[in-house]
């Protein structure tokens, strides 16, 4: 019996790209650090090449916490209630020691195999949280962990973004779909890294000084302008941690983001990318803003779906995000869902509607007027065709022309 | 696989082997090949009513990413978590069940001996303390997959291996008897009966005489003889350590072990394949290790610790095994170790000492590593304090 994996192994040199990618720039593994590895069964080859990049780095330890998702199906389908959502407690001690101990944690990141979840029962699977999950989010939100989210591609995921091709043709195309958006096709990957952050924060830095009003997006039936809070800051995805540990939480990415006021956006605005939403796909959107909210969700298909998120709770049809991806991003000229937000969230300007990140306000005072939810949905708004221009002081300032940066 | 096979063996490792208990929690361990019966067996755990089925996966492969590319640090070490979890699994009495399928020799071919020695998880003796205190309900089973199947049969095509890998599997574990637990059951009763005789006997040593082989284990005068068939939890749940298991066996004096003795399996040292396996003991010490093969692996396994050079542990396999009936060497501990008598170097089992007063004799380290030292023509005999010799074993079959 030969397994999946073995027919379509990525190649070994594709494998050390990625993980030298992932271990010396996305996370930074530092000498003496414990890294724990996230990876569901089925990308050992990538797991294992980050391995061996990490012990080269000078890594303490490598814990690779493999997970199979049709284990948790077992749970679902044959568990007792006292099994749906529980784990034990040495599960979340780990958590708070791997805190304790400052490790780095790099995540194996692809659409998951939906026959894994195919027919459960849905109020089970909802119920099944780990609160283990918690305990992760706190060593984010704490900063005590170096950490990066890197997309590696397995055969399940790609029958999902190539239908149509035969599974080892499918496979191959997202392998270098996946290659040439974490940039594995250029000579020196970490370098055409460094010098795209460098881009970035240089655009995130004086979009910030420009301390806009509002961003104005227009074109193809999009007319949409969205105030920000006075101190709301331009980001991009290189964070540091309380130690002073610089790293890239999500690989590829492509964005300078913000947070807005969820008082001020109107106008009408068109998804130039499908949305996929809780197994859905939702083409067509159209969404209307009167004073911060959606008032009217329309799509040529399950609009629905959206409308029934939104209107989870009050923030749930307010903006918690706004973002911006310029043409030299290289996932959206690929012209695909990929159906990971990883990839799909950076394949052009976007804005969620939702919680809102609040690293992104500048003065703590103002923490409490952005948007709160338990819902972000972040869907594409940008493309070539849509100019996108910051508003200050009644002064109009071009921000993003045919995908190009103004400023 | 054929899931109806999976399930088989799962539901016979999880309610038999471990016994799961409603509201208890798993762990289910194994190598990341064996990840469909680790399927079926954690939907078997929670079939018994498990309130959680944590399943830790094996790679073997991290253990040569490390020796190979990790710095000194990086050798023996384990993350502060893991020792928490034990001592964690050990306080709840949580059940496991652990997966065994030989070992890719491929995998840790061509390493620096030296630091694949050295590179022991300090997590191991924390378990060993957890399962030497009882307060796990535990069993290791095989799991039969292709790479294994490669090793124990390598000149078949791989499916004819697979298939012959699992056919054995089925009737070793008597999974091929209508009513598999009934017959393990059956032949559990004839083991505890066969220690009880033997513990009776309260022989002072056991001698071993057959080819390449001429040696005399010292026992405690209290040491018992033990099978999975009467093994108890501290908290009362009932559990076969072992399955396939075929085996009595005792903790003997590690002051008391002299002569020769030659193995007559092959055996597996984390990865390294030992054969032809010569010892020499005096004094209970091993002062000679040689071997055809993987000797220098065997010699410093036995350097780790003062207990690692004298025996823990004695045991007495008779020619009704189906292990030994079956005559394939599986490359595996847990088939090979029921096929024949044997001895293992390093830690012994308090629970096979009866007398407190004896127990601070008992052998202590961190190893402990089985070999073969029984066939049919090695003839194993009692020997009593008088001085009485009492045949015990001849062509395989119990004399007692």
């Amino acid at each position: 019996m030969v397994s999946r994996l073995q027919c379509h192994a990525v190649d070994d040199l594709f494998a050390a790209r990625l993980a030298d990618l992932a271990v010396g720039f996305g996370a930074n593994v530092q000498p003496g650090q414990i890294l724990v590895v996230n990876a569901e069964l089925g990308r050992e080859q990538v797991a294992r090449a980050i391995s061996d990049a990490a012990y080269r780095a000078g890594a303490r330890h490598v814990e690779v916490a493999y997970s199979d998702a049709w284990v948790r199906r077992a749970r679902i389908e044959h568990g007792s209630d006292e099994s749906i959502g529980y784990a034990p407690q040495w599960q979340v001690d780990r958590l708070e020691r791997m805190g304790e101990e400052h490790v780095a944690v790099i995540t194996l990141e692809a659409a998951l195999d939906p026959a894994a979840t195919a027919g459960l029962d849905p109020v089970r699977l909802g119920a099944d949280q780990s609160p283990v999950r918690q305990a992760y989010l706190r060593l984010v939100v704490d900063r005590l962990i170096n950490w990066c989210i890197i997309a590696c591609p397995t055969p399940e995921w790609a029958a999902q973004v190539y239908p149509d091709l035969d599974p080892a043709a499918a496979f191959d195309r997202l392998v270098s779909d996946i290659a040439h958006v974490l940039r594995l096709d250029t000579e020196h990957p970490v370098e055409a890294w460094a010098e795209r952050f460098e881009r970035l924060s240089e655009v995130a830095q004086r979009l910030t000084e420009r301390r806009l009003d509002a961003v104005h997006f227009r074109g193809d039936g999009t007319d949409l302008t969205i105030g920000l809070l006075p101190s709301s800051e331009w980001l991009c995805a290189s964070f540091q941690t309380a130690e002073g540990i610089t790293h890239h939480p999500n690989l590829p990415t492509e964005e300078v983001f913000t947070t807005p006021d969820p008082r001020r956006a109107e106008g009408t605005v068109r998804s130039t990318k499908p949305l996929l939403l809780e197994g859905s796909l939702i083409e067509g959107l159209q969404v209307r803003f009167e004073d911060g909210r959606a008032v009217a969700i329309d799509a040529d298909a399950n609009a629905e779906v959206l409308r029934a998120r939104a209107g989870r709770d009050e923030g749930g049809s307010r903006l918690g995000e706004v973002a911006l991806v310029d043409g030299e991003g290289r996932i959206g000229a690929l012209d695909r869902v990929f159906y990971s937000t990883l990839l799909d969230e950076n394949a052009a300007s976007h804005i969620a509607l939702g919680n809102a990140l609040t690293a992104a306000v500048g003065d703590e005072a103002e923490v409490p007027a952005a948007n709160t939810s338990s819902i972000h949905i972040d869907f594409m708004i940008g493309s070539p065709e849509i100019e996108v221009d910051g508003l200050a002081g009644g002064e109009r300032i071009p921000l993003l022309r045919r995908g190009e940066w103004q400023l | 696989m054929s899931g109806d096979r999976g399930r088989r063996l799962a539901e016979l490792l999880v309610r038999f082997g471990a016994n799961v208990q409603p509201g208890q929690v798993v762990l289910a361990n194994g190598d990341i090949a064996d990840h469909e019966l680790l399927r079926e067996v954690t939907a078997e755990c929670y079939r018994a009513g498990a309130r959680h089925v944590e399943v830790g996966y094996v790679d073997p492969y991290l253990q040569r990413s490390r020796v190979l590319h990790g710095s000194d640090d990086a050798i023996g070490f384990a993350p502060p978590w893991e020792f928490d979890r034990v001592a964690a699994v050990a306080e709840a009495g949580c059940a496991t069940v652990s997966l065994s399928g030989g070992t890719d020799p491929s995998v840790l071919a061509g390493l620096d001996l030296d630091r694949l020695g050295r590179d022991r998880s300090p997590v191991g003796k924390e378990w060993l303390k957890a399962i030497t205190d009882r307060a796990i309900n535990w069993t290791v089973g095989p799991a039969p997959s292709a790479r294994w199947a490669a090793v124990v049969h390598p000149d078949m095509t791989p499916d004819a291996a697979l298939e012959t890998l699992w056919t054995e599997i089925e009737r070793v574990c008597r999974l091929d008897d209508p009513d598999p637990v009934a017959s393990w059951e059956h032949r559990m009763s004839t083991i505890v009966a066969v220690a009880r005789r033997l513990t009776e006997r309260r022989f002072d040593a056991l001698h071993f005489d057959g080819p390449g082989t001429d040696l005399t284990v010292g026992l405690l005068p209290s040491s018992t003889y033990v099978s999975a068939g009467d093994m108890q939890t501290v908290f009362g749940v009932a559990h076969r350590p072992n399955l396939p298991s075929e085996e009595v066996f005792t903790t003997p004096d590690p002051e008391r072990v002299d002569g020769h003795v030659t193995s007559t399996k092959p055996l597996d040292v984390s990865g390294t394949l030992v054969t032809g396996l010569r010892v020499r003991f005096e004094g209970g010490r091993a002062v000679a290790i040689d071997a055809d093969q993987g000797a220098e692996m065997m010699r410093a396994r036995t350097a780790v610790d003062d207990g690692a050079a004298r025996l823990g542990e004695v045991a007495l396999v008779d020619g009704e095994s189906r292990i030994a009936g079956l005559g394939t060497v599986f490359y595996e501990t847990l088939l090979d170790e029921n096929a024949a008598s044997h001895i293992a170097l390093g830690a012994g089992f308090d629970y096979a000492v009866d007398d407190e007063r004896d127990r601070s004799r008992i052998n202590r380290s961190e190893i402990h590593i089985d070999f073969m030292i029984g066939s049919n023509d090695v003839s194993v005999t009692g020997v009593t304090r008088d001085g009485e010799r009492v045949p015990v074993l001849r062509d395989g079959a119990w004399q007692i």
